[in-house]
């Protein structure tokens, strides 16, 4: 468990961003405040983000013997770029730029899998621009993944019942149909 | 190189001392007429301790002046691989990850991600604003064009309908086509009858 380098802080920010806007500066405690701030760990390839006590913590827990710690918020790939877990949901979801709301019928093809289409949604944010991140809600506003905006909102307004809307990018049906792999390094 | 120079001078030298030794031993008895009284005493001289000393001392000379270099000295890369643009690191950096701790520098790093990210969305915008007026310019041509071809394949229409209205209206025709009519009523209608 190590902290993160400087490119490795400008990838994970900037994948950040794609789906938070200016609100990921929350996720960075301000330096002048007392409180115990939360911090981002690497640990084999992923990206945490816990508490900075708890990290302290657990340093006295070898390397290879600790599994996870804190908020997984995706990994970072062989080729340096990071991916963004389902486990992030909770981390991006409060401080999203883009939502789409969408209605109940689409809620369970969303959560197997499925991308967003047209007919199912319920609600979208107003000029989303093209393949930006979005984070998809259920109209009771429960975060149900995240995704990446297939069309522009003025042109998905043209769109016929059946095109796709964004693009699922995670859902939180993986925490099932992904139970065996998710959490293993 | 030096041993290597050795050993050879000893071999010339051994190989002339036997030489010499023979044409020593055939000179007091029989003198060939082609030799010259020079080359005999030339020939006489070539002794190990003697004269022979400045041949070798001459080529030593000439080697000296090369000079030999290290392979450090040379700077030849180990594996004379090529090395990526990219990987190659340059000489004298510190060895070792740089990590960001400090909140001061993760707000600087993201207030610069967010720049660069608020920057795209900007132009992403823009751009798509741009695109949708010139959508919307195009649509309305053609929504123009198409009335204008609505509105004339109408009069066409409507002359062809007023021609033949005229037609109509014209009296031999009429009255042909009123004399005929009767015609068909009248005329024996086929019939179909089963059983």
């Amino acid at each position: 468990m190590r902290p993160l380098t400087e490119t490795e802080t400008k990838t994970l920010f900037e994948k950040l961003a794609t789906y938070c806007g200016k609100g990921i500066s929350n996720l960075i405690a301000d330096p002048s405040s007392k409180e115990d701030r939360y911090v981002f760990r690497v640990q084999k390839d992923r990206i945490y983000y816990v508490r900075e006590s708890l990290a302290n913590l657990a340093t006295s827990v070898r390397r290879d013997n600790l599994l996870s710690l804190g908020t997984c918020l995706g990994k970072i790939t062989k080729t340096g770029k990071f991916r963004l877990h389902i486990t992030a949901l909770s981390v991006i979801a409060p401080h999203a730029r883009y939502k789409i709301w969408v209605k109940p019928n689409g809620e369970m093809p969303f959560l197997y899998g499925g991308n967003v289409l047209k007919a199912h949604i319920g609600r979208w944010s107003d000029d989303c621009p093209e393949h930006q991140g979005v984070v998809v809600l259920s109209m009771n506003d429960t975060p149900l993944g995240f995704g990446v905006s297939a069309r522009s909102t003025v042109e998905a307004r043209r769109l016929d019942p059946t095109g796709i809307v964004a693009f699922r990018q995670a859902d939180i049906g993986e925490y099932l149909r992904e139970e065996d792999t998710l959490f293993t390094t | 190189m030096a041993p290597t120079k050795s050993t050879k001078d000893l071999n010339k030298g051994k190989s002339n001392i036997s030489g010499s030794a023979k044409k020593s031993a055939k000179l007091p008895g029989t003198a060939p007429a082609g030799i010259s009284k020079r080359k005999v005493r030339n020939q006489t001289l070539a002794k190990p301790g003697g004269a022979q000393k400045t041949k070798p001392k001459s080529t030593d000379a000439g080697k000296k002046k090369k000079r030999v270099y290290n392979e450090t000295e040379l700077d030849i890369p180990k594996l004379n691989g090529i090395i990526p643009a990219g990987i190659a690191k340059p000489k004298g950096q510190k060895k070792g990850k740089k990590f960001v701790d400090d909140p001061e520098s993760m707000i600087a790093i993201m207030s610069v991600v967010n720049a660069e990210k608020e920057g795209h969305i900007e132009s992403k915008i823009m751009r798509a604003r741009q695109l949708e007026e010139i959508r919307e310019a195009k649509r309305k041509e053609q929504e123009k064009k198409a009335e204008y071809r609505k509105s004339k394949f109408e009069e066409t229409k409507e002359s062809l309908r007023k021609k033949r209205k005229n037609r109509h209206s014209d009296p031999m025709r009429f009255e042909n086509i009123e004399n005929e009519e009767p015609k068909n009523t009248n005329g024996k209608r086929k019939r179909v009858s089963f059983g």
